[in-house]
């Protein structure tokens, strides 16, 4: 007796891209549920705590910086996620042995990508909403919201999501990746011009900055909350979506590796 | 004990201490941006300022994490069996941290004094305010490492106390930033007069009432050292 042939699922198509993704999607979010107080508690600390104690740090800030104070942290818990948590949770994987396992499951490379991208924006961007409307009224400040506020939120959550993910799969060493998200998250709050105009800064660091995305990513929120902020939004864009796809590369083609 | 912490530190020890240089030497470079305008008395807070904050954190926080880190291996159990007073092994591992600690304090002051071009004056009141400092900061640590039997609650206590430490109480800026009600919390906190008794030791005049503070210090010291002891010594 011979068995009949069975028909296995089409292993490809758009169908077993996106039912990849929705899994992958829910997957995070029920590993993550156990760590979801903390992560909403880190999110109000680095956002709303930041937008109060840089009014300490320099009382009667002027408007500019003032202006700063305020986005500033909404821009730093889009990133959170994606730049801090991301290759720590990953990291955490190679420690406990599951990296391999999660990298075995059969979901295309570029779904699974983007399904950490939907966890970063779905954690991010109420904790941004938040910062902005705490921040606004603690500093007096009128935000005039934008269409191009969707695209840069977005923009901004990817590009530090992807990074994040290329750094983690890049690194072998757990505890080299978890010391490169620290250094990452001291240079975005103190070494980029993010929470603080950059005249406030050496003006040689000023101009480093333009080459990394930190500063552009400022620039896009903030240019989409006040009209006419900056002169400069195309380059912003334009070095942005140029470490969006370095980074996505990176990572899809890391995903991919044979060992 | 002191030589067993000080072997099983070798293998991080040295990238550590980079670290720990860079980030007190950044982190007053840093909160300089943050102010608009620099005024030489605010400039004068941040250089004072930093040797502090580099002290907390390697007692308040990696202190703990490496106890926590020990109970998360299984080798806390191993560690407590091991035939030396429980108290000697605490103050050991206190004794190395503070060790640790110094160097990227100074770093920290001489960088910032640097970059910010300010004066100092060194008093000898310098090395009891260090070593009171760092042994309060090594005490609570290790009352917060012993005390809490969860590892990943401990980490998680440490973040937020660093988090508190750096951006809420008056250590790098004035008291006079601050509202009032934060400043009286901080006058009951170690955090702030940390930062008195080196200060007072490193200028003349922007502090007083420094006695106060030494005070405030011995009593938390004493309190960590206490409660670590107990938590130690418990059976388990």
């Amino acid at each position: 007796v011979t068995a009949a042939p069975v028909a296995q699922p089409l292993r490809a198509g758009a169908g077993f891209w996106l039912e990849g993704a929705g899994s992958m999607l829910r997957w995070h979010l029920t590993g993550l549920r156990l760590l979801l107080p903390v992560v909403v508690a880190v999110q109000l600390l680095m956002g709303i705590g930041f937008v109060f104690a840089i009014g300490l740090f320099a009382p009667e800030l002027p408007p500019r910086s003032a202006f700063f104070a305020v986005t500033g942290p909404a821009v730093v818990t889009l990133l959170n996620v994606g730049l801090i948590l991301g290759p720590q949770l990953i990291a955490q994987q190679r420690i406990d042995g599951t990296y391999d396992y999660v990298r075995a499951l059969p979901v295309p490379r570029s779904a699974a990508a983007a399904a950490w991208y939907g966890v970063t924006v779905v954690v991010g961007l109420p904790a941004a909403a938040a910062t902005l409307a705490v921040g606004a009224v603690h500093y007096d400040v009128g935000l005039v919201l934008s269409w191009r506020l969707l695209p840069a939120l977005l923009l901004t959550t990817y590009t530090g999501a992807m990074i994040g993910y290329a750094t983690a799969h890049a690194v072998a060493e757990p505890r080299v990746t978890i010391f490169v998200s620290q250094l990452l998250i001291f240079v975005l709050l103190g070494f980029a011009p993010v929470n603080f105009p950059p005249e406030q800064m050496p003006g040689w660091l000023a101009e480093l900055n333009r080459a990394f995305p930190f500063l552009p990513m400022g620039t896009v929120v903030r240019d989409a909350l006040d009209e006419g902020f900056t002169s400069s939004l195309l380059e912003s864009y334009v070095v942005l979506t140029a470490w969006a796809g370095a980074a996505t590369a990176l990572a899809v083609v890391l995903l991919g590796r044979r060992r | 004990m002191l030589r067993f912490e000080a072997l099983s530190a070798r293998a991080w020890f040295l990238p550590y201490l980079v670290i720990q240089v860079l980030i007190g030497a950044g982190i007053s470079v840093l909160f300089g941006f943050y102010v608009p305008r620099l005024t030489p008395e605010l400039a004068a807070y941040l250089v004072t300022g930093a040797p502090a904050l580099a002290l907390i954190p390697v007692g308040l926080a990696a202190l703990p994490g490496l106890t926590a880190g020990q109970k998360s291996a299984g080798s806390y159990e191993y560690l407590r069996s091991l035939p030396v007073p429980r108290l000697a092994s605490v103050a050991a591992t206190a004794t190395f941290f503070t060790g640790l600690a110094l160097p990227g304090a100074a770093a920290a002051l001489f960088l910032s004094a640097l970059r910010y071009d300010v004066a100092l004056s060194l008093s000898p009141l310098l090395v009891p305010a260090v070593l009171l400092t760092s042994v309060t900061a090594a005490s609570v640590g290790a009352a917060i490492g012993h005390g809490i039997g969860n590892p990943l609650l401990t980490n998680l206590l440490t973040n937020v106390l660093l988090f508190f430490v750096i951006l809420y109480s008056p250590i790098l800026f004035p008291e006079s930033h601050y509202p009032d009600w934060l400043v009286q919390v901080n006058e009951w906190l170690p955090f702030t007069h940390m930062a008195s008794v080196l200060r007072d030791a490193l200028t003349d005049g922007l502090v007083t009432d420094v006695a106060r503070s030494y005070a405030v210090l011995a009593a938390w010291a004493a309190a960590g050292l206490a409660l670590a002891g107990v938590a130690v010594s418990r059976r388990g």
